[in-house]
């Protein structure tokens, strides 16, 4: 599920960049720095949209270094147990339990059903419920099923 | 594995009325799906509830229809648990249950990774074993086999060197990386790599198998398949080998119903462990300065074997040589230094490991070195004479002809169940290159050597050749390494009546073994005047012989006493070998024959056996102390090294076919260690 929240971060800024320049460069850095990050409770940051404040900076004693607390609203999307979500296929491969028949003499190699009149291949979108997710460290992985009602390939 | 059906049963105190089902039997439910809608029977209807079920799993029976009623208690349905078939990161593929937490023996039930690219993807043994079957029933549908495929050295040949961007035919590519740094690879494809693809692809079902990285796999498999119809998915690289030295650890996942359909292409026949369904074919090497960029650590027990080769390496290179123009090789020397004074590269740690070095020198062994002409155009034209995909491709129809021609005949036979297995139809296949012909070597097999235990004699044999020692009625070639041996000069004796014999030179045999065909003798004369090339057995000639008793293992089960001359032999042996050399000491020395027997009886077993335990343990000095011994013991005796080297007698035939050491004692095995110390400090 997509969410637009606040979200903060702390910057870390070498003293070379102080100067006019400054809070640009703590923008930027806010973007090169979360855009794309995961974490757990919140799932992936996708784009940030807007940053509201940029707090005090603090200088880190013996350091040089300044920290600024960053307040920013993002896109981000963390997908859930249950959830129902559009996906696109990118690979096809044989070890998958269905009532579809796994076809690796085409090419690409895709899946049909019995009647042949359902054909699921790469970059064809489906729509999927997902029954599992794992958090990792560096992303979330997610288990999704096609079956059950109205799941499945979804035709343009 | 326990059965794992419960029943679901009334959930509360009262007796229920079922209104109506939601599921169905043999279907799939997950945790939460609502199973059935149900009422108080106590009477009030207007009270619909919703069954759910607590745990997922599938529906094996419904015991009670719409309308019944159930008292508190009975059974409704029976469930049966998900037995997590398919897992994925630890996930169960099926019902999503998170199979990291706690329930750890049900972690175990998914343990084979069925897809090249991704390892994490693991399925149980049961489904393993149906998909498995389905594969191999669609490629006898197909008529196909499954080949694998090596890369490097092989199909390509890569380099990170830096080399002249303006080389005809070789591609560039850059590989990022971890963090920013990134390797330009430059790729030379096999002459012919296209055709021979098209060509496999039509009898086989094509998987990558190479120790590159993944990254690297993957591009070097869109330059060779842009459209991705050869190999599709199924690439396996380094990074999801199961062993970082051998590849054949991962056969048993891929094909979990056995490799009885497996064909294997490779340079190197040890990350194989020596299967016999493998055709090592000849390392292709267009760089000269780079071998096999990702070969894997050499096995601990092929180290001797691959300092061995590389001695061979470096005559048939000297060999070779000459027969370049001056014009290339002075370009070949300019390229070089180019990669040698621009050190960039080698800084940033880009060329390789030095743990792969040692293979590398290994690896450029060359039979034919590509001729580098810069034409007109700027442009390095390369003229290279490497044709082996030809012969290979005509090696993989035949072998893809004799598996169904044997399948065909099994299956008239009534018995369709059985496949034939490749590990038998290949090493029968080449057998037949030249069955019928019987060879006799000259020069070949060093006279101290057992004809058996050469190289030559076992190439010959899984060609399917007879080989003898000396000529006999049936002999019909006679592999020379040089015009004027006894053999040849009688072969000529013999050629006067008969003339059926080819005087052949060794470069004939490994040609036929390269390409598992019986080449044109007529092209292969032996010269009359000096010796014939030098050229060692190419690496790739050593298949095992079918009958694979030839690397037998001690009891000790420790590779080194199977290739180490002097620990093969039996205590006796030694022991009787030591008496010869002091016999032969004594014999120098006539004068004091009253010594001699004082010798003969000091030295019986026992004190042998201490003697040189002590001298083990004093490590280096062995020589000395044990030279001294013997000064003391033969008085003045003159014994100079020279003589003596010349009178040691020659140690009897190493021989792996020998049975094992009859008393496998360790102090045995050391002594034979530190005996053979001495032999080599003296020579």
């Amino acid at each position: 599920m997509f969410y637009h929240i606040s979200l903060e971060h702390e910057i870390l800024l070498h003293p070379r960049y102080f100067g006019p320049q400054l809070l640009d460069t703590v923008k930027q850095k806010l973007y090169t720095e979360v855009e794309g990050t995961c974490t757990g409770k919140y799932g992936f940051v996708i784009a940030v949209t807007t940053i509201d404040s940029i707090g005090a900076g603090l200088i880190q004693p013996g350091q040089g270094f300044v920290v600024y607390p960053v307040k920013y609203k993002a896109i981000v999307f963390r997908p859930f147990k249950g959830e129902v979500l559009d996906a696109i296929v990118t690979q096809v491969n044989k070890s998958i339990p269905t009532d579809m028949e796994f076809c690796p003499n085409v090419n690409p190699p895709c899946y049909k059903s019995k009647q042949e009149d359902n054909v699921i291949q790469e970059e064809d979108v489906i729509r999927l419920k997902i029954v599992g997710t794992r958090v990792d460290a560096t992303g979330i992985f997610a288990i999704g099923t096609l079956m059950d009602d109205y799941l499945g390939l979804v035709t343009q | 594995m326990a059965d794992k059906t419960m029943p679901i049963s009334v959930p509360s105190e009262k007796p229920l009325k079922v209104i109506k089902w939601k599921v169905k039997e043999g279907i799939f439910v997950s945790c939460g799906q609502i199973l059935f809608l149900y009422s108080d029977s106590s009477g009030n209807k207007s009270e619909v509830k919703k069954f759910k079920a607590l745990r997922s799993g599938t529906i094996v029976s419904i015991k009670v229809k719409e309308g019944d009623i159930v008292e508190p208690g009975g059974c409704i349905a029976d469930l049966e648990q998900c037995r997590h078939p398919t897992v994925m990161k630890e996930m169960c593929a099926e019902c999503g249950a998170d199979l990291r937490s706690g329930e750890s023996q049900k972690r175990d039930v998914a343990v084979v990774p069925m897809v090249h690219s991704v390892p994490e993807l693991k399925v149980s043994e049961e489904l393993a074993q149906k998909l498995g079957r389905e594969d191999a029933d669609r490629l006898l549908k197909d008529r196909k086999l499954v080949l694998l495929v090596d890369l490097d050295q092989t199909l390509v040949h890569t380099t990170n060197d830096n080399i002249p961007p303006n080389i005809k035919d070789v591609l560039h590519f850059f590989l990022r990386g971890p963090g920013n740094q990134g390797r330009w690879c430059h790729t030379r494809l096999r002459p012919k790599t296209h055709e021979f693809l098209e060509s496999a692809a039509k009898n086989y079902e094509l998987h990558v198998c190479t120790f590159g990285a993944r990254q690297y796999a993957h591009a070097i498999t869109e330059l060779l398949d842009p459209q991705k119809k050869f190999f599709s998915h199924r690439i396996l690289s380094r990074d999801e080998c199961f062993d970082a030295r051998t590849k054949s650890a991962n056969l048993k996942a891929l094909f979990p119903c056995g490799d009885n359909m497996v064909c294997i292409i490779d340079d190197r026949e040890d990350v194989w462990r020596h299967a016999s369904n493998l055709i090592q074919v000849r390392p292709y090497s267009f760089f000269q300065s780079t071998g096999d960029i990702n070969a894997p650590p050499p096995l601990p027990e092929e180290k001797t074997k691959i300092l061995s080769g590389k001695n061979g390496s470096q005559i048939s290179k000297d060999n070779q040589m000459p027969t370049l123009d001056a014009e290339p090789e002075k370009e070949n020397k300019e390229i070089i230094d180019k990669s040698n004074t621009d050190k960039k590269d080698s800084e940033n740690g880009i060329i390789k490991d030095k743990k792969d070095d040692k293979i590398e020198n290994d690896a450029t062994e060359k039979v034919e070195t590509p001729v580098w002409v810069e034409s007109s155009e700027g442009q390095i034209e390369v003229d290279d004479p490497d044709d082996y995909l030809i012969y290979l491709d005509d090696i993989l129809k035949r072998i893809h002809n004799h598996f169904y021609e044997i399948y065909d005949k099994m299956e008239n036979n009534g018995n369709e169940k059985s496949i034939p297995d490749l590990k038998y139809i290949i090493p029968e296949v080449k057998s037949q290159v030249l069955a019928g012909s019987s060879l006799v070597f000259s020069g070949l097999v060093p006279t101290h050597q057992r004809l058996e235990t050469s190289r030559a004699y076992q190439v010959a044999k899984t060609l399917g050749a007879e080989v003898t020692q000396d000529f006999t009625d049936k002999t019909t070639h006679l592999v020379a390494m040089r015009a004027g041996t006894a053999k040849v000069n009688a072969s000529k004796k013999m050629g006067e009546d008969k003339s059926k014999i080819h005087v052949v030179t060794p470069e004939w045999l490994w040609t036929c073994a390269e390409r598992w065909e019986r080449v044109e003798e007529k092209l292969y004369p032996l010269q009359r005047v000096g010796q014939s090339s030098l050229r060692r057995p190419p690496a790739h000639c050593n298949s095992p012989p079918p009958a694979p008793a030839v690397r037998k293992r001690t009891p000790s089960g420790r590779f080194m006493d199977t290739i180490n001359p002097l620990l093969s032999f039996s205590s006796d042996d030694i022991a009787d070998m030591d008496r010869e050399v002091e016999d032969i000491f004594n014999e120098s020395d006539e004068s004091s024959s009253d010594d001699e027997e004082k010798v003969l009886g000091d030295i019986d077993e026992e004190n042998i056996t201490e003697d040189r335990l002590l001298s083990l343990e004093s490590g280096n000095s062995s020589q000395e102390r044990l030279q001294e011994k013997l000064n003391e013991d033969s008085n003045d005796s003159n014994t100079e090294d020279g003589e003596r080297a010349l009178k040691r007698p020659r140690p009897s035939t190493p021989s792996d076919d020998e049975g094992p050491p009859d008393d496998d004692d360790t102090s045995w095995n050391l002594m034979g260690a530190a005996l053979e110390r001495e032999f080599l400090a003296q020579d």
